[in-house]
């Protein structure tokens, strides 16, 4: 395997790891309820932009078969700030349907990274000569 | 491929070593994992998934979630009681759930098990799995190494099934990562 695919592999490896972080820290803070506090909202908001970005920019380096995917979980991580955002700014109910729906695109973000990872890994492994 | 499986043990510590491995073999590239839950049926014939969720109405929508997909990965049978059931156990008892609980009935437990042979017994756990693999046999030899038995649906075929009961998959009620709650150790 040469340095690109190397960096391609590292790359996908580590947003996949980043939105599953999110997720689990997003489902930490719904089970916290009440007792998350406006600074682990932040953080949140602020890893869910970080890693959009991350993935927005690495879509162009990324196997063809992986690309769709990538794009689509951009659109969910894109929709994860916005629901923690809007969070920060409400309260009770409010809130628990913001961070609900932060979750949900969150958990939807790791799924289409995780088809863009079995997509890469299919392409290559069809490739590899038996 | 896209796969649907259940992995059942005979007790909990060998299901969460299950999970382990499953993750392992994603580590390893040789299945791709995209969510996993765990779940159990005690002695009264009551379906629990673990979950973060602490809120009771919460962990009741997870478990009636998770339980449809267990429905549905039994096949026709169990998608046919698919969500119905589970709401009405998951309401009647917070956090204790599932809609597979219908696959308790012995007429529709005698179906699943003619279609796919899953059924999750008294005193069972399984390793509930949303994956993409190419071989099945690395998730079937290891799986069988810790005891476990496999049972697998496509995608495409439980996509059929919620076709004809305008039903979605509820997958996204698997956690995307190796969940272990705190009181369990491997």
């Amino acid at each position: 395997m040469g340095k690109m695919d190397t960096n391609v592999k590292e790359s996908l490896d580590h947003i996949r790891a980043a939105t599953q972080e999110l997720h689990g820290a997003i489902s930490d803070a719904v089970a916290k309820r009440g007792g998350a506090t406006k600074a682990d909202l932040e953080a949140l908001a602020q890893k869910a932009k970080g890693v959009a970005e991350t993935a927005k920019g690495s879509i162009s380096t990324q196997h063809d078969a992986a690309k769709k995917h990538l794009a689509d979980a951009v659109t969910h991580l894109e929709a994860t700030q916005k629901h923690v955002g809007e969070s920060l700014k409400s309260s009770a109910q409010a809130f628990q349907t913001s961070i609900q729906k932060a979750l949900a695109d969150a958990r939807a973000s790791a799924q289409k990274v995780s088809e863009a990872v079995a997509a890469k890994r299919s392409a290559i492994s069809a490739k590899t000569p038996k | 491929m896209r796969n649907y499986v259940a992995v059942v043990f005979n007790d909990t510590s060998k299901a969460y070593e299950g999970l382990h491995t499953l993750w392992q073999l994603d580590d390893d590239a040789e299945v791709t994992v995209h969510g996993t839950a765990v779940v159990h049926r005690d002695a009264l014939g009551n379906f629990q998934v673990d979950t973060k969720e602490t809120h009771p109405a919460l962990a009741t929508g997870v478990g009636v979630g998770v339980g449809a997909l267990l429905g549905l990965l039994a096949g026709p049978a169990g998608a046919a009681v698919g969500a119905a059931g589970g709401a009405a156990i998951g309401a009647a008892t917070g956090g204790m759930v599932g809609a597979t609980a219908d696959l308790a009935r012995a007429d529709t437990r005698d179906q699943a098990a003619g279609e796919t042979g899953f059924v999750l017994g008294v005193g069972q756990s399984a390793v509930v799995a949303d994956v993409s693999e190419d071989w099945t046999s690395p998730i079937d030899t290891r799986m069988g190494n810790l005891g476990g038995t496999v049972y697998r649906r496509a995608k495409s075929d439980m996509e059929d099934d919620v076709w004809f009961d305008d039903y979605y998959i509820p997958d996204s009620y698997l956690y995307p990562y190796e969940y272990i709650p705190s009181g369990y150790s491997l």
